[in-house]
């Protein structure tokens, strides 16, 4: 979906944060941050009264030129639609900055707010679920005319029939009601609606996630088309990579509240970098015949809770590359392995009392009885692990798991952590070109931005102190 | 339909058929009129084989699911056609009592009295859905469903269903079952058991700790593996998976479909595998079927469907999904809108005629299924398998112009949306691309 303006931005310098060609984005994103604060009643239980942050959006930043569109994807409860309301100030932000045309969006108010929201427009999934289900189409696509008092009654009805024509509707349909329509035809209402006030920039979320495919299509053209005929810029939020990848010229990726990794969108999918991006691409299954040959490797466990994300890399609790000690000699897979114990034992998420067969452990005073203490520990190891270990871990694991015996569980995370530290826990890993990466094989497509949150690119950051910016 | 009755008993000689569902026509009776969810529908699944049922909002395919299940309710109804089920020991045991019924080794189950029916749900049939909330009571744990679901399992498959006493026995046990059983006190210590080897048989980690907690604790996709384990408690022949992965995340839905395809290969299991995803159906199925309007339009394995399609439908399914592979293009959608399923507004003609860039006058007779090139399951019903596009024989455009279509589809809901049917004006085309690709 690019222009030949799109184009010649989207494939800017490494520098492009900077402004090395003097442009500036039309929407300029920074430390954004959006917590929503919760106490309800199953929190209450776990953590006592203290209000809960839930770290929706939790840092992100990103420029969308003018002309391009920009997609962000991740998997629900990333905060991707979350990042698109706040940009828009649908939703107050908690911290950070948004610039549009320069201008800082939280700053505006009187007559340059009044511009902006009809500069930026979004459309939504389900664009009625909002509105009064009694308003003709008509009057829904002409309301936001009225509200801003644009022209004549007489030229607001030429332009909603305009508009209405232009998305693929008759007009004589104007005097009917949202339920008399199919999905497609109420999506392209809701089309028809946010162009109404000739915005310069759209918010497009899930735009065309509750549609079959077929009619998924046309809605894509569509906006295709539109975006070329009124110099539009969109922010395509969508968990489908692969209506993302048909669409958008530059990718953001999304996991937990965090941006893992933007780039163009052939680099990015064709290349993906950051160990999510790259478990995301691989699980969509592919609509052809050689797709059962392919091998996959699917990611264990869910996403943590936006309550309380992991520290350090927010990834590392399913990341199948988590990095281990620089010392330490182990298969990757047995690292993988022994983080997930170490995570549970820290979390606490193990029954000791059930070890084993019918009640075959007394448990008195959170303690097995001496003498059953190795047996106690060969049971629980055949539950938490599923594979064998080399017998150099294997040994730690059963230090560890005797610690549980008499329910020491500090001291059990505690000799698994001294063991096995990752990196990727104690330093959020920020997200930045890979400056290693110049002398990789990505250099000859000169001039790419494609910065990644991944300490695997980040050797030099990691062994410097100051990283040279 | 004849002609593929034909084909089908040619065909197959050494696999064996454990499903054969024949002339299948389910309705819904509305205030707006009649509605042919699904029609005339014929099926032929091989015991051991993943089939996969493919098709947008509107073409039948959660109705045929649950036509297959016994789980159409008013004002729906199944009005014809026969689902017939490869048991002989359950021929065996209606035989004397329902002789119309049974066929060799298969029983007509629509020719059996619904206790009987019922009483193969869950050990023969089992199914799974879009949403693992509707399976499970919020107020128990996952554990003690699980366990309930063995008891009832075990008492069910402990009385033969051999003579018509027994049958009522049956009734009866299941009501008193139904009504006492929620409560621990009912559960064995061994069904407890059997329920933590289910969980940790469909991969939830440390099935023991999460036995003991109540739905609302799971993520969507361990609950998801909680229902296939539900599911799975009285060991069916045929899993029947309604969009099982479809309200999941991309990464989530690649654990769960790879949990199914390794139960299926340990088990043997035969699976009905419904969806709209495509990608899904190529990962899974051994073969497929599209359908549309109500009506299987084009069948086959993987290679017949997905590389050496006929049906101008199918070949705009797959025009429509964005590539993720391939580079930018501009995607070949279909026309116009789900046709209506009204029974008043249904002509006698091709379902997808008036969205077909190919449609010819021979079209305005309603196709049968012919036989495709491919392999010998491949079949079509389109006029093309038999004879080629001609233009001097195309309708002209504008032909179905003023014909009146459904507002439906959305495909996250199939039991509203396939009924829910609301005529309106149709559309105009606003995409031209169909029209020009073959
Ligand atoms: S920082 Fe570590 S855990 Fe995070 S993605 Fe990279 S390798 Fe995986
Ligand atoms: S029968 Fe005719 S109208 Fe129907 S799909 Fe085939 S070519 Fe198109």
């Amino acid at each position: 979906m690019s222009s030949d303006l799109s184009d010649a931005t989207g494939a800017e310098t490494a520098d492009a944060a900077s402004d090395a060609d003097g442009e500036q984005p039309l929407v300029r994103v920074e430390g954004l941050e959006k917590y929503f604060w919760e106490n309800d009643s199953l929190i209450d239980r776990l953590l006592g009264d203290e209000p809960v942050a839930v770290r929706a959006v939790d840092g992100v930043s990103f420029d969308i030129h003018e002309g391009e569109t920009l997609g962000l994807v991740g998997e629900s409860g990333c905060g991707k639609s979350t990042t698109g309301e706040t940009l828009l100030r649908l939703q107050e932000p908690t911290n950070g900055r948004v610039e549009f045309d320069g201008e800082n969006v939280y700053d505006l108010d009187g007559s340059e707010l009044t511009d902006f929201r009809r500069s930026a427009q979004v459309v939504f999934q389900d664009p009625f679920s909002s509105l009064d289900p009694r308003m003709t189409i008509g009057d829904i696509v002409q309301q936001p005319l009225d509200v801003h008092d644009v022209g004549t009654e007489a030229e607001r009805e030429e332009r909603v029939r305009d508009l209405l024509e232009r998305v693929g509707l008759s007009v004589d349909q104007l005097d009917r009601f949202p339920h008399e329509f199919s999905g497609g035809q109420r999506q392209r209402i809701g089309i028809a609606r946010a162009l109404a006030l000739d915005p310069e920039f759209l918010v497009l979320d899930e735009p065309t996630s509750a549609l079959d495919v077929s009619v998924q299509a046309q809605v894509l053209n569509l906006l295709d088309d539109l975006q070329t005929e009124f110099d539009l810029t969109y922010l395509l939020i969508s968990h489908d990579l692969s209506v993302i990848r048909h669409i958008c010229d530059r990718v953001a990726v999304m996991y937990l509240g965090e941006i893992v990794e933007v780039g163009p969108a052939d680099d990015l999918f064709e290349d993906p970098r950051h160990p999510y991006t790259q478990a995301l691409l691989e699980s969509v299954p592919r609509a052809s015949t050689a797709e059962q040959d392919r091998d996959i490797e699917t990611l264990s466990g869910d996403v943590p809770s936006p309550r309380d994300p992991p520290s350090g890399c927010r990834f590392r609790t399913r990341c199948p590359k988590v990095i281990p000690p620089a010392d330490l000699e182990i298969e990757q897979a047995d690292f993988r392995e022994l983080m997930d114990l170490r995570e549970r034992i820290e979390r606490r998420d193990v029954s000791l009392e059930t070890v084993g067969e019918d009640g075959r452990f007394e448990f008195e005073d959170g303690s097995v009885p001496e003498r059953d203490v190795s047996a106690f520990v060969t049971a629980l190891k055949d539950r938490l692990l599923d594979r064998d270990l080399p017998a150099e871990h294997d040994a730690v694991v059963e230090e560890a798991l005797t610690e549980l015996a008499t329910s020491n569980w500090d001291a059990a995370a505690e000799t698994l952590r001294a063991e096995y530290q990752s990196v990727c826990e104690r330093e959020n890993p920020p997200l930045e070109t890979p400056a290693s990466w110049a002398g990789a094989d990505v250099d000859s497509s000169e001039g790419e931005d494609h910065p990644v949150a991944c300490h695997l690119y980040a050797e030099s950051t990691r062994s410097a102190p100051e990283p040279d910016p | 339909m004849t002609e593929t009755e034909m084909d089908t008993t040619t065909r197959n000689t050494n696999a064996e058929e454990i499903l054969r569902v024949s002339g299948l026509s389910t309705r819904f009776f509305t205030q707006e009129g009649q509605v042919n969810a699904v029609s005339d529908l014929d099926l032929r699944i091989e015991r051991g084989e993943v089939f996969g049922i493919v098709g947008e909002s509107g073409s039948g395919k959660s109705v045929t699911a649950r036509s297959l299940m016994d789980l159409i309710e008013p004002p729906g109804e199944i009005t014809e056609g026969k689902i017939e089920y490869n048991d002989p020991d359950l021929a065996d045991a209606v035989r004397d009592d329902y002789p119309q019924a049974v066929d060799g080794e298969y029983v007509d189950l629509l020719e059996v009295p619904a206790d009987v029916r019922e009483s193969l749900r869950g050990t023969s049939f089992s199914m799974i859905f879009q949403d693992p909330e509707s399976s499970f009571n919020p107020t128990l744990t996952v554990g003690e469903q699980l366990a309930e679901a063995v008891e009832v399992q075990r008492r069910a498959s402990a009385r033969p269903r051999s003579t018509r006493a027994k049958t009522q026995d049956y009734t009866l046990a299941s009501f008193a079952l139904s009504t006492v059983l929620p409560s621990r006190e009912y559960v064995s210590e061994e069904s407890r058991e059997r329920a933590i080897e289910l969980l940790e048989m469909v991969g939830i980690p440390d099935p023991v700790e999460r036995a003991d907690e109540y739905p609302h604790e799971y993520s969507g996709g361990m609950l998801q593996r909680a229902m296939i384990a539900q599911a799975l408690a009285g060991e069916p022949d045929v899993l029947v998976a309604d969009e099982p992965t479809t309200a999941l995340d991309v990464t989530i839905q690649a654990q769960i479909l790879d949990l199914l395809a390794e139960i299926q290969e340990e088990t043997g299991m035969t699976i009905v595998l419904i969806t709209h995803n495509l990608g899904v159906i190529a990962r899974m199925c051994d073969r497929v079927g599209v359908m549309y309007a109500g009506e299987i339009v084009e069948r086959g394995t993987l290679e017949d469907v997905f590389d050496d399609h006929v049906h101008p439908y199918t070949e705009g399914l797959l025009g429509s999904i964005p590539d993720l592979e391939g580079a930018r293009g501009r995607l070949q959608p279909i026309p116009g809108n789900v046709p209506s399923l009204l029974d008043s507004e249904m002509e006698d003609r091709c379902y997808f005629a008036d969205r077909c860039p190919n449609a010819m006058e021979d079209c305005l007779d309603h196709p049968p299924e012919y036989d495709a090139d491919g392999s010998a399951d491949h079949e079509v019903r389109c006029v093309l398998a038999e004879r080629d596009y001609e233009e001097s024989r195309a309708l002209p455009e504008g032909y179905f112009g003023e014909t009146e279509r459904p507002a439906a589809d959305k495909h996250a809901d199939p039991d509203r949306t396939e009924e829910d049917v609301q005529p309106e004006r149709a559309e105009q085309p606003v995409d031209d691309s169909g029209g020009d690709r073959l």
